[in-house]
C-alpha cells in the first residue's frame, strides 16, 4: 500500500487530466446527486459520494452505442465501430466494480463481445472504498463493500491522506508515474482495514436472508402473491434494470443517414421489464403479463445467474429501490418477506448442461453472402439458397440457426432448412413477417445479404442413431426439420423406421412440395400430411384436420422412437399431449423453440425462457429437459 | 423514381411543419430522396400528384373531413404529422363543451348559423376520420424522428414508434427523475421518442406524445397520490393532450 498526501492526490487527478490521449472520468455532483462524468479539475472529485445516478457500467457498456457503420449505395461494405480511447474512471465503488466483473464474465466468457473487449482493455480502473452510504443500500448484507480484485488501483480516502492499493502492474505503473507516493505506515493500513471492518454495521437496512440461500427461497416462491401484489402497482417502465449495475441486456437497432447511403447498426440498453422485450416479427410476447416480467428480474438475479455464472447477481447498490416510482424494486424488501413467509413449494427451474459451441467469427460483424437462387414455396414463404462469398462452408449442423443482415433494416434469426451435405451453398425457407424478412422478398438472385453464425446447439444426431424417427412438422416448423430430415435421409442406414407428419395451414401453404413427394414415395419413410381446413375447389384430397389428427393413427414402439416435433409456439401443448397418450417417454421428445433473439450468443437477453437461453442450449431442447419451465410453452 | 410528397394542415399552428422546415441543411438531403410538390409553409408551388401526404392538425369541421378524405384518395400513403394530427392533442380539449356554448363564448353573437367555416363537430385525431400509414408524434414533432420517418418510407419499410415510456430515454440520459425533485411528470405513462427532452430540460412530461397503448393508468394514479399530487392537478395535466384517453 501507498499513501500520498491531499495535495499529492490532487496533482495525481490533475495530472492525468493533463495528460492527452487519455479522458478523466471521476465521480462528480450533478445537483444534489452524483454522476460518472469528465473531470476538468480534480477539485470536482467527490470520493465522499454515497452513489452515483447510472452505475459506472454505462462507461464499459454504453446506453447507446455505435456497433457497425455501414455504406448502403455499395453491394455490401460494413465494418466494426470500436472505442478505442484511453480511459481512467476514478472513484468506482467496490459494488460496482463487483458488479463489472460480473459483467466481464458475461462479456467477456464463452464469446468474447469484441466491442465491450476493446473498451475494457483501454480503460484503467481506481476504485474507492466507501465513505458515505445512501438511506436505501445493503452491501454490507452481501459483502460487496468490500471488492478484492478488479481493480488497477484502490484508493481510500481518509480525513488527512489518501492511501492507495496497487491491484495490478498498469495501477503501479500509473501511479508511479503520476503520483507522489511513499510506502504506508501500519498504523494507515490499520486506518484502512478498520473503516472497512466498520462498513457492514453503518448499513441502516439489513438482510434477513443469506445472498446464497437466494435460489432456494425463489425455487420455493415462484407462486408467491407478492409477485401479484407488487406486479400490480409496476409501471413496466424499466428503471430498475436501467439503473442496475449487473443489468446488460442490450438491444440492436439499423439506422440509415437521409442520403439512404451511409448508416449504422447501434446497441442500446434494453429491459426485460419493458412490455416488447420478447416481442418476434409474429407480433407474439413471450413474457406477456407484468407479474412475470416482475418476477423475471428477481430470479435472473438470485436464481439464473448464479446458476450459470456462480455469481448472485445483486450488489446491494440500492439504485432500483431509490428510483422506483412504485417503490417495489427493492431486493432487500422482497426477500425478506419471501424469506419469512415462504410457501415453500419447490419449483426447479434447470438450466440444461450443454456444451458451449464455439463461433469462430467477430461476433457482430456479418459475413457477406449472395442470393443464388430465390424459389416462391406460398404467398408469403420463399426459398432462398445462399453462399458465403469467401466460399467457406458454412459447417453448421442441422438444426442451428443464422442471423441474417439487411443493412439499414436490421437482422433477423433464420432457422436452415438444408442439411450440412458438401459445399458453400446452404437454404433458408423465409416467411415475410417483419422488416428484415419483408425486405429480403424484395431482393434479387446476386443480391448480398450479411449472415452471422451458425449459432444454436443443433439436433443431437448422435442420440438418434439406432432409433425410429417420428418427425412432426407444423407449418413452416418444416423448415429447420427439413434440415434433420434430409440429414438422416442421407445417412439412412444409421436410422431404424422413418415417419414424417406434416401440417399445414391449407393446401396452399404447403412448403417443399419436392421435397414431400419424394418422401411420399420412399421405401422406409411412412409420410403423412394434413391440412387444417380446405376451400372448396383447392384440389385437395388428402386429410383434412389439425396436424394432431395424425399422430393416433401411427404406429410406434414408444420405448425405441425419437419424436423431434417443430412448430408454431401454440401446437407443442397438443402434440405433446398425443405423444404422452402413445407412452412415449419425456426424454424420447424433441423440440425446437424460438424466441426473439439479437446476438445469437447469451448476451443480449432476449431470448430467456426463465434461466435458458435459447440460442445457448436451444433452440433444439429434449422436453424433459425444459417441461418444467414455466415459460417454455 | 423519387416519391412525390405534400404537406397539408387543418386545424394547427404550424409548427410541425416549421419543424421540417427547421431540418436546415439536412432539407438538402431530405429533397434528394423525395420531391416536394406542395408545402404551402415553405413555397408557392402546388400539385395534386403526390405519394405520401403528411397531416398536420386535427379535424374540426365537415368541410375539413371532405378534404381529407379527398387527400386520402390521392395519396399511397398518408402520415399524421404532429399531436394535433395523431391524437387530437390540446385541440381536443374543447369537447369538454358543447359546440353551441363554445361558439357563443367565443364568438359572442355573431351570426354564424349555415356558415360552413364554423360548422365544428367535436374535434377528431386523423385517423379518427380515415386510414393513416405512419404516425410522428409530438408537439411539436422531434426533427430526427421525422427524419427516421422519411427514410423508413423512402426506404419501403414501415415506421415503427418505441411502445415504452419516457422514463427509458430520461434514465439513459442520466436525469435525476422530477419526482425525487417535487414536480410531477406523465413521463411513465407517456410513448417515448423525444429523447425525454422536457425532463432532461428541469420540465415535466406533458404526454404531449399521447399515452403508451399499454398504459398502466392505475399504477401512475398510486404513485402521483404517493406523491400528493391532487386530483385536479392530475386531471388537468393528463387531459391537457390526451383528453378523455382513459375516460376521465
Amino acid at each position: 500500500m501507498k499513501t500520498v498526501h491531499p495535495d499529492g492526490w490532487k496533482a495525481f487527478v490533475d495530472r492525468l487530466i493533463a495528460e492527452p490521449g487519455l479522458d478523466v472520468i471521476g465521480v462528480k455532483e450533478k445537483g444534489s446527486r452524483f454522476v460518472f462524468a469528465p473531470l476538468e479539475s480534480a477539485n470536482e472529485l467527490r470520493l465522499d459520494y454515497d452513489v452515483t445516478v447510472l452505475p459506472p457500467k454505462k462507461e464499459l457498456l454504453p446506453p447507446n452505442e455505435d456497433l457497425l457503420l455501414f455504406d448502403i449505395s455499395k453491394p455490401f461494405d460494413v465494418l466494426a465501430a470500436h472505442d478505442e480511447q484511453k480511459k481512467v474512471l476514478i472513484g468506482v465503488h467496490p459494488y460496482d466494480l463487483i458488479a463489472i466483473n460480473m459483467m466481464d464474465e458475461i462479456y467477456l466468457g464463452a464469446h468474447v463481445d469484441d466491442h465491450y473487449e476493446v473498451r475494457r482493455r483501454n480503460t484503467i480502473i481506481i476504485a474507492s472504498d466507501i465513505i458515505n452510504i445512501p438511506q436505501k443500500a445493503f452491501c454490507g448484507s452481501l459483502g460487496t463493500h468490500v471488492v478484492e480484485k478488479g481493480y488497477d488501483l484502490l484508493v481510500t480516502q481518509l480525513d488527512d491522506r489518501y492511501v492507495v492499493e496497487e491491484g495490478t502492474p498498469a495501477g503501479a505503473e500509473l501511479l508511479a508515474k503520476f503520483a507522489d507516493a511513499k510506502e504506508s505506515s501500519r498504523y494507515d493500513i490499520e486506518r484502512v482495514r478498520k473503516l472497512r471492518e466498520d462498513l457492514p454495521s453503518r448499513y441502516q437496512r439489513q438482510l434477513h436472508v443469506d445472498k446464497y440461500k437466494w435460489s432456494e427461497i425463489l425455487e420455493e416462491n415462484y407462486a408467491h402473491p407478492i409477485w401479484d401484489e407488487n406486479a400490480r402497482k409496476c409501471l413496466t417502465c424499466g428503471t430498475c434494470t436501467l439503473v442496475c449495475p449487473t443489468c446488460v441486456c442490450y438491444d440492436v437497432h439499423d439506422e440509415v443517414e437521409l442520403d439512404l447511403e451511409r448508416g449504422k447498426r447501434t446497441r442500446t440498453w434494453d429491459g426485460c421489464l419493458l412490455k416488447e422485450f420478447t416481442l418476434v416479427g409474429s407480433g407474439e410476447i413471450f413474457r406477456e403479463t407484468p407479474t412475470n416480467r416482475y418476477r423475471h428480474r428477481y430470479y435472473r438475479k438470485g436464481m439464473y445467474l448464479p446458476m450459470r455464472y456462480g455469481f448472485v447477481a445483486c450488489v446491494g447498490c440500492g439504485r432500483c429501490a431509490t428510483q422506483c416510482l412504485a417503490d417495489i424494486a427493492d431486493p432487500l424488501e422482497v426477500m425478506n418477506v419471501l424469506a419469512s413467509s415462504s410457501m415453500e413449494d419447490k419449483k426447479k427451474l434447470p438450466i440444461p448442461e450443454v456444451k458451449v459451441h464455439g463461433v469462430k467469427q467477430e461476433l457482430l460483424v456479418p459475413k457477406a453472402a449472395n442470393i443464388l437462387y430465390k424459389e416462391p414455396m406460398s404467398d408469403i414463404d420463399t426459398l432462398y439458397r445462399i453462399a458465403l462469398d469467401s466460399g467457406e462452408a458454412l459447417g453448421h449442423r442441422p438444426g442451428q440457426f443464422i442471423e441474417l443482415s439487411i443493412f439499414g433494416i436490421g437482422e433477423a434469426p433464420i432457422s436452415i432448412s438444408s442439411s450440412p451435405g458438401s459445399g458453400p451453398e446452404f437454404e433458408l425457407l423465409v416467411r415475410k413477417i417483419g422488416d428484415v424478412t419483408s425486405k429480403l422478398d424484395t431482393l434479387a438472385i446476386g443480391d448480398k445479404v450479411g449472415i452471422r453464425g451458425p449459432f444454436g446447439n443443433g439436433f443431437n444426431v448422435e442420440a438418434l442413431k439406432g432409433r425410429n424417427l417420428l418427425y412432426i412438422g407444423g407449418g413452416c416448423g418444416l423448415a429447420p426439420l427439413r434440415s434433420l430430415i434430409n440429414y438422416t435421409l442421407e445417412n439412412r442406414s444409421e436410422y431404424k423406421d422413418i415417419t414424417i407428419l406434416y401440417g399445414c395451414k391449407d393446401p396452399t401453404a404447403l412448403l417443399f412440395k419436392n421435397d414431400l413427394e419424394s418422401w411420399g414415395r420412399m421405401d422406409g419413410v411412412d409420410y403423412k400430411v394434413t391440412v387444417d381446413g380446405c376451400k372448396s375447389g383447392d384440389c385437395w384430397q388428402g386429410n383434412v384436420g389439425v396436424i394432431t389428427t395424425l399422430i393416433p393413427g401411427v404406429d410406434i414402439d414408444p420405448e425405441t422412437t425419437m419424436a423431434i416435433v417443430v412448430g408454431p409456439p401454440v401446437m407443442y401443448k397438443y402434440v405433446i399431449r398425443e405423444l404422452k397418450q402413445k407412452g412415449l417417454p419425456d426424454e424420447n421428445i424433441i423440440v425446437s423453440l424460438e424466441r426473439r433473439m439479437k446476438c445469437g450468443v447469451g448476451k443480449c437477453g432476449h431470448c430467456q425462457i426463465n434461466g435458458v437461453y435459447v440460442c445457448l442450449e436451444g433452440p433444439v431442447f429434449n422436453y424433459a429437459d425444459i417441461k418444467e419451465l414455466p415459460e417454455a410453452f | 423514381m423519387k416519391p412525390k410528397v405534400a404537406f397539408f394542415d387543418f386545424a394547427s399552428c404550424e409548427g410541425c411543419q416549421l419543424q421540417v422546415v427547421n431540418l436546415e441543411e439536412k432539407i438538402l438531403d431530405l429533397v434528394d430522396i423525395v420531391e416536394v410538390v406542395s408545402f404551402r409553409e415553405a413555397m408557392k408551388e402546388h400539385s395534386d400528384g403526390y405519394d405520401i401526404a403528411f397531416i398536420e392538425g386535427s379535424i374540426m369541421r365537415p368541410m375539413d373531413e371532405e378534404r381529407l378524405k379527398k387527400i386520402r384518395s390521392h395519396a399511397k400513403l398518408l402520415v399524421a404529422l404532429g399531436a394535433c394530427a395523431c391524437i387530437g392533442g390540446v385541440n381536443k380539449l374543447r369537447n369538454k363543451w358543447p359546440v353551441a356554448d363554445v361558439k357563443a363564448e367565443v364568438y359572442g353573437t355573431a351570426a354564424l348559423d349555415g356558415n360552413p367555416y364554423f360548422d365544428v363537430l367535436p374535434t377528431r385525431a386523423v385517423d379518427e376520420v380515415v386510414a393513416v400509414d405512419a404516425h410522428v408524434p409530438g408537439c411539436p414533432i422531434n426533427r430526427n424522428e421525422f427524419a427516421k420517418t422519411v427514410t423508413s418510407l423512402a426506404f419501403g419499410r414501415k415506421p415503427r414508434l418505441p411502445n415504452y415510456p419516457v422514463c427509458v430515454e430520461c434514465k439513459k440520459n442520466e436525469n435525476v427523475c422530477l419526482f425525487e425533485r417535487g414536480q410531477f411528470c406523465l413521463g411513465p405513462i407517456t410513448r417515448a421518442g423525444c429523447n425525454s427532452i422536457c425532463p432532461t430540460n428541469g420540465e415535466g412530461c406533458d404526454g404531449c406524445r399521447g399515452f403508451l397503448e399499454d398504459l398502466r393508468v392505475n399504477a401512475m394514479k398510486d404513485v402521483l397520490r404517493r406523491h400528493n399530487v391532487s386530483m385536479d392537478q392530475m386531471l388537468k395535466r393528463f387531459n391537457l393532450y390526451n383528453y378523455r384517453r382513459e375516460g376521465y
